[in-house]
């Protein structure tokens, strides 16, 4: 069992899948509170988009990936803000808007793609040093912006009104937190995939929420189930020669329903006097 | 629609031993995008004073309040807090104004303490580039005390009554520290006996706290014996005043039609009781 765990590419695997479910679980705590759990989708899809067309015209994926992601959560954040538009009704339309995009950039390529389709389904096998090194800077970046406003942040999950109120630029930290989900989603990309990502974003966090009646131990706990299902998941699809997203999303599932099953929270309580 | 006669009582503070005004509307008018919320709104609630808000449904008392928070701009005239345009209002003042918006159900389910909650009070005080400390959450623990809510600190906030919840919304008012106190319907979807407790709370913070409270009620017989001034408000601010000087039938039935009767105790009626 040990042995293999000296093999390079698993070992980046694992360390992916950590940072990757970390990153992931953590911004999703947001993502699942204030209710944008559908950006996790739109953005992850847009960006794909971004992917595609980079490979059509020669260009490097990521910064396309970017600006199509970012594209989507702001435009997306814009639409709901000025309540022109329901969320999940913008959503649903850029969703497959950047699909239809998607799908017609690689329509338009001359020859058969295997790497665009990597970016849908996710590579972690095959993860370079340098694309773990992206990452960490990335993940680090990510949860250190978390962490430092999170007094912001968990007021804006809560009430962004009443933050904007009292004196918390709560417009600039929702538009704050879009571009970190961007930023999230485009990273992840490669790695665990634009429907994996979507995955990482809410299961994690939504277990987490079931668990506990604390923002502060929801982010802890959301984070510790997103590292281990996602190492997890990596060593079972190794042993078991399992697809290693399918593995990793089906394990944070069955984590998900037990959770709901033994949550404290739908135990029933003496009412409070 | 009759003329509002806002000359049968002065709008100006005046009679009240307060300090200076904090909030100044001059001639303010606020615009929705279907049309005007408020028209030609001229106020000025002192240091130390307690304002009623009363009228119908849908005659502008919550956007008075909003306005106050700096988050709606007037169309036409001005309004000034703290001697600042509100249109300049920083994150700072804001901070210097503590509210407790119309009680919405919170989810039963979502994850925060009441300690958590009220904490949340303090992260427009500190700023961005500080984080809570000790001190934090002191203030915060004395904000429960203020409510007699401190035993429920460690409770999920989703648990407790709509009452329970309504006090610890207080507290993370008063853990700002604030100069003025905006309440809107603080008494709604709470029981009789409760409406008392947490009027009487209000009543000993403005006494205890000095603080300048403006509060917002569907509720006239509630907040009259209370507040040391109404202001009735249809779009337009109709009378200012003492509640003797207010509720008046001819006064009160310019806003709220014929159907209001008031009593030989003082108490008011309204035929068709809803609330903003």
């Amino acid at each position: 069992m040990v042995d293999f765990l000296t093999l390079g590419f698993l070992q980046r695997a694992i360390v992916a899948a950590a940072l990757t479910g970390g990153l992931c679980s953590a911004i999703g705590v947001f993502v699942v509170l204030r209710g944008l759990a559908f950006i996790g989708a739109g953005t992850a899809h847009a960006a794909f988009a971004g992917v595609a067309l980079a490979y059509l015209i020669g260009a490097p994926p990521m910064p396309l990936a970017l600006v199509f992601g970012l594209g989507t959560a702001w435009i997306t954040g814009l639409l709901e803000e000025r309540g022109r538009m329901k969320l999940d009704v913008s959503i649903g339309i850029f969703y497959t808007a950047t699909m239809a995009l998607a799908i017609l950039f690689i329509g338009m390529m001359k020859t058969y793609n295997a790497e665009v389709y990597g970016y849908l389904f996710g590579s972690i096998l095959s993860v370079t040093s340098e694309e773990l090194q992206m990452t960490g800077a990335l993940a680090f970046l990510v949860v250190g912006l978390l962490g430092f406003f999170s007094k912001e942040f968990f007021f804006l999950a809560f009430d962004q009104e009443m933050a904007e109120a009292s004196g918390v630029p709560a417009r600039r930290f929702f538009f704050l937190l879009l571009t970190l989900i961007a930023i999230t989603v485009v990273v992840s990309l490669k790695i665990v995939g634009a429907i994996l990502v979507f995955a990482l974003l809410l299961i994690p966090p939504a277990t987490a929420y079931q668990l506990t009646s604390s923002l502060r131990r929801m982010m802890l706990y959301a984070v510790s189930i997103g590292v281990l299902v996602s190492i997890a998941g990596v060593l079972l699809s190794f042993q078991f020669d399992l697809p290693t997203g399918p593995a990793i999303v089906l394990l944070a599932t069955g984590v998900f329903f037990l959770a709901v099953a033994f949550s404290p929270k739908h135990r029933p309580k003496p009412a409070l006097s | 629609m009759a003329h509002p006669h806002p000359a049968h009582t002065h709008p100006h503070h005046s009679d009240h031993q307060h300090g200076k005004p904090l909030i100044r509307f001059e001639h303010a008018s606020f615009l929705y995008p279907h049309g005007p919320a408020l028209e030609d709104i001229t106020l000025e609630i002192a240091d130390g004073e307690f304002l009623g808000i009363i009228g119908p449904n849908g005659s502008g008392k919550t956007t008075l309040l909003r306005a106050i928070l700096g988050l709606m701009p007037p169309s036409q005239g001005s309004l000034r807090i703290f001697d600042c345009a509100c249109q300049e209002l920083r994150c700072h003042h804001r901070a210097m104004i503590g509210y407790v918006p119309q009680k919405r159900s919170v989810d039963p389910y979502f994850p925060i303490t009441v300690h958590e909650a009220v904490m949340m009070g303090r992260a427009g005080v500190i700023g961005l580039w500080r984080r809570t400390g000790r001190q934090d959450r002191e203030i915060a623990h004395h904000a429960l005390e203020d409510v007699g809510m401190a035993e429920y600190e460690d409770h999920p906030l989703g648990a407790l009554s709509g009452g329970q919840q309504q006090r610890v919304f207080i507290a993370r008012a008063l853990a700002q520290h604030p100069q003025i106190l905006l309440l809107d319907e603080p008494t709604t979807g709470i029981d009789t006996t409760t409406q008392h407790t947490v009027m009487e709370l209000i009543q000993r913070l403005h006494e205890d706290l000095h603080l300048t409270i403006v509060l917002v009620s569907h509720d006239i017989n509630l907040i009259a014996p209370l507040a040391e001034r109404l202001a009735l408000l249809k779009t337009r601010l109709y009378a200012v005043g003492t509640a003797r000087e207010i509720l008046r039938k001819d006064i009160l039935a310019q806003v709220y039609g014929p159907q209001i009767l008031t009593t030989d105790q003082g108490h008011v009626i309204v035929a068709d009781h809803h609330h903003d």
